[in-house]
């Protein structure tokens, strides 16, 4: 039971991560029909930028904030360079785009930094507290509590402010909005920018667990493709849900059933991946696409 | 026919290759409602696009004064038009309060917009009491009008109504014009409506222009054309 107890609140944590990793390929997917393959090159080098800035003496909390607007600016900045102008190319093109982006990406950061796992410096303790009975790590629950605030904030900027409604708006409904005056393009270029944040989170995050690197990322990104796939890959909530779901999935199945601990839970990712699209292709909380002909 | 709050001159717009406006002019005066007539594939929902940006256009089209040369579609919506689109352009996707805050969300008047939300909610009571649902369960007839209340929340100084009677009942058609009548004559605002239904567009506008194969064919005073046995038959089709 104790074991038990601390597999789903590691499982939750690790699937805040990823949901925080899945909620910014789910916003780029809204706001332009496209699977951003390079969000998670993207997350690890704004992990790197933000060890940079702890490097240089910056206190871990006020690097972390400083990195995700830098990581904002970033994204603004990757799509008003690089995807504005091919916006009205074919999806296939544009995947092709991202996946150039991330080998880009990657490559980029290992000139800068170099291959070497380097460690990262994790903000929470490393002890333990006793919840009835159960001993819990403070980095759990610090994890826990950071991915929440985030997702908390995207939610209410979404829901609760006008630029979320345009965001929103803009997204769905890009020419409708255009005759409301809403600046589409810019709606789109703002949500690469908090996509963008949004994914350096899962990286800062990760990168105590998993030592920093270029290829750091590489298997997060298939668990958050499995997180939006499995929350249905138009919906935020649903890529909470998918995230925290598919932590759970892979600490439960790497502690419990035999032979999947370690390298063989990515194949669980990948399983979850498969099985949601044969079975039930819009996800937990997406909608079948109806298309009037 | 200068010095209304919009005029087109000479222009020509098309899709591609294809052209479908051959050179229209018209003139919208301030405060007055125009529409424009013609059978389908006339080029009155092309005309509106021009005006609005969604389509290249050559000519020329003054907006209070100003060309609207050059200018992309949120700016020329941000001038002063409000575009009700063929379809109404409703983000079905959001709720009704949020389609309507979507068309106030540039204004900075917020003693005014409120004015402006209870005289929508007025005008349409039943978006009142459907705001906090989503767009995507109202009627046609309700769709039409959460597409005209958004715009009047846009404060335009010029409205462009596409066909607000299409795939409408009868009664909801009259209500709507109804409106769209109070709405010019309290706010001054200009509209010009694209109507396939001649009679009811002929009631309301004190001009109107007849579209065929994007060439004003016929214009003049909607009290005289109506009473025109010929134009009537030639060109309204009833």
């Amino acid at each position: 039971m104790q074991e038990f107890a601390q597999q789903v609140v590691g499982g939750i944590a690790i699937g805040g991560i990823f949901a925080s990793l899945a909620l910014a390929l789910v916003l780029i997917y809204n706001a332009m029909g496209l699977v951003n393959f390079a969000q998670g090159e993207m997350a690890m080098l704004a992990t790197f930028v933000a060890l940079a800035l702890i490097n240089r003496g910056m206190s871990y909390w006020i690097a972390f904030p400083a990195t995700l607007v830098l990581a904002f600016a970033g994204g603004i900045a990757i799509q008003r360079l690089v995807i504005r102008p091919v916006e009205r190319a074919p999806v296939l093109t544009l995947v092709i785009i991202t996946l150039g982006l991330a080998t880009l990406i990657n490559g980029l950061a290992g000139f800068i930094f170099g291959y070497v796992p380097r460690s990262f410096p994790s903000p929470f303790s490393s002890d333990s507290i006793d919840v009835f009975g159960v001993f819990i790590s403070w980095r759990d629950l610090g994890v826990i509590a950071v991915s929440g605030l985030v997702l908390l904030a995207v939610y209410l900027l979404l829901q609760r402010t006008t630029v979320g409604l345009t965001m929103r708006a803009a997204a769905h409904h890009p020419e409708a909005s255009r005759l409301l005056g809403v600046q589409v393009s810019w709606m789109l270029a703002l949500g690469w920018g908090l996509a963008s944040a949004v994914g350096a989170v899962s990286g800062i995050m990760v990168a105590p667990i998993l030592l920093l690197e270029p290829n750091m990322m590489q298997s997060i990104i298939i668990y958050a493709f499995a997180a939006a796939v499995l929350g249905g890959i138009e919906s935020p909530l649903g890529a909470v849900v998918g995230g925290i779901l598919v932590g759970l999935t892979i600490n439960l199945a790497g502690a419990y059933l035999p032979g999947v601990g370690g390298d063989l839970q990515l194949a669980v990712g990948l399983a979850i991946i498969v099985v949601v699209l044969l079975v039930r292709p819009t996800g937990l909380f997406g909608r079948a696409a109806t298309r009037r002909v | 026919m200068s010095g209304g709050i919009l005029e087109l001159k000479d222009v020509h717009a098309g899709y591609g290759q294809r052209a479908v406006l051959h050179g229209v002019s018209l003139s919208v005066p301030e405060g007055g409602i125009v529409s424009l007539l013609g059978a389908n594939g006339a080029g009155k929902t092309t005309t509106l696009r021009a005006i609005t940006a969604g389509v290249r256009w050559s000519g020329d089209i003054l907006f209070a004064g100003r060309s609207l040369r050059r200018m992309g579609t949120e700016e020329v919506v941000r001038s002063g038009i409000a575009h009700v689109p063929e379809g109404r352009g409703i983000c079905t996707e959001l709720t009704v309060d949020e389609n309507l805050r979507l068309g106030s969300h540039l204004r900075r008047d917020s003693a005014e917009v409120k004015k402006d939300y209870d005289r929508v909610f007025d005008y349409f009571p039943v978006l009142k009491a459907r705001r906090r649902l989503s767009a995507s369960t109202l009627s046609g007839g309700e769709q039409q009008m959460l597409a005209i209340a958004r715009a009047v929340l846009m404060r335009p100084k010029l409205m462009l109504l596409d066909e607000p009677s299409l795939g409408l009942a009868p009664l909801v058609v009259r209500a709507i014009f109804e409106i769209i009548r109070t709405i010019n004559e309290t706010s001054r605002v200009a509209v010009l409506l694209v109507e396939q239904n001649a009679r009811i567009a002929l009631d309301i506008s004190s001009t109107a222009y007849v579209l065929e194969v994007g060439r004003v064919a016929v214009s003049g005073e909607s009290a005289q054309l109506r009473g025109d046995e010929s134009v009537r038959r030639s060109y309204l089709g009833y």
